[in-house]
């Protein structure tokens, strides 16, 4: 079964790690690089014992565009979230033996390292989503 | 023999082995896959039991046997009733086409023009490069594009396939095609280059060794055709600019310009291989792009620093590269040129022609040179603000961190 690990993250959050000035404090080169080895080695775990099946990252909310309806015709917003909207920051799709695990392999993120007195937008969260396997799962 | 030694003997051999196969029998996708599984089992017995006295040899036979078992299995599913001698030999894939060069070629060769074919995708033609004549396996190689095994099994078996629709013959291209064919052949080679180099994300090591691998296959080419100039120019080119690797990146990943990096950090041995290419193919041929962003990389890389540069050599080599090719990055990289040679209001003047260029509408890069254009005529508000606007604009983390950063340092200083 495949599960997608989605994570989250605002404008604001974004705007920390790429160093620009605000009202946190940025991230220096030192936890840029820190949090990188840790994702890195999150990822290679999983392609060693075999469950790793892709991952992505997003860029940041500030890049999206929506396309919505008004009055029946299609209308594109650049950048439509609020600087403190959580989004969908990037995903890690496993295949794995159970739900249980996969929420193990999730849970491992609980110790992504910050920066001390970093100020978070949010609790911190990630979600973990059984994926629909074929149209079948659908249909039954 | 170590592990690494028998991994380089049989990447060496896997295109030779593949070609001696698909000259005997034909079949170049099922070949392939029989010269991988050889190669496989070669990688586990012989670290324990030594490498064979004929390493070529115990391929061919290992792979032929396999490749024969293979066959079988897809006529029988056929339920066809041709017998060995079916499948055989073909005309188009035995005999040596009557306009092969005797000497000048082997087989390498004429699997990269296949892998090149421009009836491909670029991404099938690296991806069948990398597996046909680099010995790689599917998984190494998807490690490297960071894609899923499954995603570039398929790449590869797709392109296999188009290969044999094509009905292509094992032979290389006629003589009126080989020059553009060529062309393709190297621009694969870059490709493969700069998914190594220019990448400064995902796992780093498999990363960089897709540069090395590029080079060595560019090392492979230069040896079949030593007096090609543009090949010259290529190997140089990947040599030059690797040199810088170990520099040109900070501890978070964020690019370090030329300008500010470690001089003593760059590679000399391979500046030195470099300098001593580019030497070799300017005074004599045709110049070709690459040959020319060669001479440009081993103006850089035997400065002293940025400021002792020789800007006005690297100013008439862009504005030739300019009447070769036309690309908007080449005409931002000579303005970069022309402020270091003749002052940063002469390269702001030519930036603003560039704006019209639709090509780079938007595009960061042009606000990141006006930024810097901008804080060497020592306007820091106005520069402040276009680093901003190019952080703005990049997607790349490691591109905003370093905006920014410039950014920040003009106004602390102000």
């Amino acid at each position: 079964m495949k599960y997608m690990i989605m994570m989250f993250g605002t404008q604001k959050d974004f705007d920390m790690l790429a160093g620009r000035p605000g009202d946190g404090p940025t991230w220096s080169a030192e936890d840029v690089g820190a949090l990188h080895a840790f994702m890195t080695k999150w990822n290679d775990d999983l392609v060693k014992s075999g469950e790793f099946v892709d991952a992505q990252g997003l860029t940041p909310p500030v890049h999206a565009r929506r396309v919505q309806l008004k009055d029946g015709v299609p209308v594109v917003t650049d950048g439509p979230y609020a600087e403190t909207q959580e989004v969908l920051a990037g995903y890690t799709i496993v295949e794995c033996e159970s739900f249980d695990r996969a929420t193990e392999i999730a849970a491992r993120l609980a110790d992504t390292p910050h920066p001390q007195g970093a100020i978070l937008q949010n609790e911190w969260y990630v979600d973990v989503r059984p994926i629909v396997d074929s149209i079948d799962d659908l249909d039954a | 023999m170590s592990g690494d030694g028998v991994e380089g003997l049989l990447r060496e051999s896997a295109p030779q082995v593949l070609g001696a196969l698909v000259r005997r029998f034909g079949h170049f996708d099922t070949a392939e896959d029989a010269v991988q599984e050889a190669l496989l089992a070669a990688s586990v017995q012989w670290p324990e039991e030594g490498v064979p006295d004929n390493p070529r040899g115990w391929l061919i036979t290992v792979a032929s046997r396999r490749l024969t078992d293979l066959l079988r299995a897809e006529q029988a599913r056929r339920r066809r009733e041709d017998t060995v001698a079916g499948w055989r030999l073909s005309g188009d894939w035995s005999a040596p086409a009557a306009d092969r060069p005797a000497a000048a070629t082997d087989d390498t060769l004429v699997l990269l023009f296949m892998c090149c074919h421009p009836s491909l995708s670029p991404a099938s033609q690296i991806a069948l490069t990398l597996r046909a004549v680099g010995g790689l396996s599917t998984a190494e190689i998807a490690r490297a594009f960071l894609v899923p095994e499954a995603t570039m099994t398929r790449r590869i078996s797709r392109a296999k396939q188009r290969i044999k629709d094509s009905g292509l013959p094992f032979a290389l291209p006629p003589a009126a095609e080989r020059a553009e064919r060529l062309g393709a052949v190297l621009h694969v080679l870059y490709l493969i280059f700069n998914e190594g180099y220019a990448s400064t994300s995902g796992p780093k090591l498999q990363r960089a060794e897709l540069s090395a691998e590029a080079i060595r296959l560019a090392r492979t080419v230069h040896r079949l055709m030593p007096d090609d100039g543009e090949v010259i120019g290529l190997l140089a080119l990947m040599l030059l600019t690797d040199a810088r690797r170990t520099a040109r990146t900070g501890q978070d990943g964020a690019l370090i310009p030329m300008a500010e990096q470690d001089r003593a950090l760059w590679d000399s041995t391979q500046i030195g291989e470099g300098v001593a290419l580019v030497s070799s193919a300017l005074p004599r041929r045709e110049i070709g792009p690459y040959q020319l962003q060669a001479a440009i990389a081993a103006v850089h890389d035997e400065a002293p620093s940025a400021a002792e540069t020789d800007w006005p050599q690297i100013v008439a080599l862009y504005e030739v590269l300019m009447r070769v090719v036309d690309n908007p990055v080449v005409r931002l990289n000579h303005v970069v040129a022309v402020a270091m040679t003749r002052g940063a209001d002469a390269g702001l003047d030519l930036l603003d022609e560039l704006v019209a260029d639709e090509r780079l509408a938007g595009d960061h890069r042009l606000y990141a040179v006006r930024a810097h254009l901008l804080e060497m005529a020592g306007e820091r508000a106005a520069a402040r603000e276009a680093y901003e606007v190019a952080a703005g604009r990049t997607t790349s983390l490691p591109r905003q961190r370093y905006l920014h950063s410039r950014a920040a340092r003009l106004a602390e200083s102000s």
